[in-house]
């Protein structure tokens, strides 16, 4: 039996009035990738991960999560699968913890008032512990550096056990010391064969941690590939120019 | 006839009766103000049209009329209206809780308004809607957010409760000002009613620079 694809989409479409933002995208990942998109700003890469979470409505097309109809038009309307919904995690960029909460309850908040995962506590804990943050977690989120912040909200999302987990420009806030602690945690998520898909500006954490590379631009995929070919040889015109002009700025 | 200021020492416990008044009076109408504050600013964004109606009609009714007027509707126009006499402190307890209610509920407005966007995002990434994200992540923050503000709101209506000395309720100014007309002393008088009021307000004031700043660093994330 050939497995399903953990995320296909197919056909996406997506516009705001006049402005297309996908023009007939199409994607599928499996279960052993991380998956890096890169491309113009502007481009639509953060509503991509906006819509697989299921935050946005699509104008067409359709996404499918272990094979299953995750999210689709219907009748003019986007319709949602919120079972499947809850089996993918989003991390974004400005960390959005809930500040009247301290860490721990920022943890337990979503298992315990909507799923009743049991011992929420004692596995939030084992997760704080396994970031370095356990001493935290009575403290409260404004007590915290951005670093700190950004990897309790990774660990707010594995509460969940995602089946996927998006991270929307995560490192793009922090103050450039701060990068590397939570580089590193993504870093562990992936050894541990966590599926992720990861928006970012950081070429070189692109390359450290990436499976593929999709280069997205005028509402498509360009290139999709290993990291070797999509940033360091790519095949296709338009990357190539995209990413020597990245990697120019760089230097 | 010079400035003596001992004279308002002589009615301190006249003064006292009228101040224990004025502070029951803010009490009781903060606390149904709140509240009704709380509900309105609900029924402002209401799906209902008609409620919606009925709410902005309402707070924009108290907030852009004088209290000392609104006092006057429900003192003798609301009489007229029920055919009957509510009495003058339930007519009090009643202006100044509307009044209240008008300007709180703007007050559970704006927090609600500041609470961002990306607060609902993490929400609905994490499963939490409706009810529940309305309890547990939107009200709290909202409120917390409200306290400075609801504070600052209750200094202003212990202020304006001295309005209804104006339709014969014995608060602090009444009784202050009835001492000042038989005694001759409105400037004693007056000066120590003002000082009172001061003495209650001013702490408060303080209170609200203080718990704004706490709030706003512990929201700042």
């Amino acid at each position: 039996m050939v497995q399903d694809k953990l995320l296909k989409i197919h056909n996406l479409h997506k516009s705001y009035g006049d402005l297309d933002i996908f023009k007939g995208l199409s994607l599928a990942m499996d279960r052993g990738d991380r998956l890096v998109i890169i491309g113009p700003s502007g481009g639509g890469k953060s509503t991509l991960l906006r819509i697989v979470m299921g935050l946005e409505d699509i104008t067409g097309g359709d996404v499918y999560l272990d094979g299953k109809p995750y999210i689709l038009r219907d009748g003019g309307k986007t319709k949602i699968d919120h079972k499947l919904q809850a089996r993918v995690g989003m991390v974004f960029q400005h960390y959005t913890l809930f500040p009247h909460l301290d860490i721990l309850r920022n943890l337990t908040l979503a298992p315990v008032k909507t799923r009743g995962i049991p011992r929420a506590e004692a596995k939030a804990m084992a997760l704080l512990e396994r970031f370095g943050l356990a001493a935290k977690a009575r403290a409260y989120p404004s007590q915290l550096s951005g670093g700190q912040k950004q990897r309790v909200a990774i660990a707010r999302a594995l509460m969940l056990d995602p089946d996927l987990l998006l991270f929307d420009e995560v490192t793009s806030a922090l103050d450039p010391e701060l990068v590397a602690e939570v580089e590193a945690v993504m870093m562990e998520l992936a050894d541990h064969g966590m599926p992720m898909m990861i928006v970012t500006h950081d070429m070189h954490f692109a390359r450290n941690i990436a499976s593929r590379v999709v280069f997205a631009a005028g509402g498509v995929v360009v290139e999709d590939g290993p990291p070797e070919q999509v940033l360091d040889n790519p095949q296709v015109a338009r990357t190539r120019e995209f990413v020597e002009r990245v990697f120019a700025r760089k230097k | 006839m010079h400035f003596d200021p001992t004279i308002p020492f002589k009615y301190w416990d006249a003064l006292l009766i009228g101040l224990g008044t004025s502070l029951r009076l803010t009490l009781i109408c903060l606390a149904i103000g709140i509240a009704l504050g709380f509900v309105t600013s609900q029924a402002r964004r209401s799906r209902l049209m008609p409620v919606r109606a009925v709410a902005i009609f309402y707070v924009e009714l108290f907030r852009g009329t004088p209290v000392l007027i609104q006092l006057f509707w429900i003192f003798y126009c609301l009489p007229m209206l029920i055919g009957a006499e509510p009495g003058n402190f339930i007519s009090a307890v009643l202006s100044l809780s509307l009044y209240a209610g008008a300007i709180t509920s703007e007050t559970f407005r704006a927090a609600l308004k500041s609470i961002p966007r990306e607060q609902y995002d993490t929400c609905r990434a994490l499963g939490i809607t409706g009810l529940r994200l309305a309890i547990w992540v939107v009200l709290p923050q909202a409120l917390l957010r409200a306290i400075p503000t609801l504070l600052s709101n209750a200094v202003a209506l212990f202020k304006e409760s001295a309005l209804i000395s104006a339709v014969g309720m014995a608060d602090l100014m009444f009784i202050g000002s009835s001492i000042a007309n038989r005694t001759g002393r409105p400037v004693e008088m007056l000066t120590a009613i003002a000082i009172i009021y001061f003495t209650v307000a001013f702490p408060l004031t303080r209170i609200v620079g203080r718990v704004e700043t706490r709030i706003l660093r512990r929201l700042a994330v």
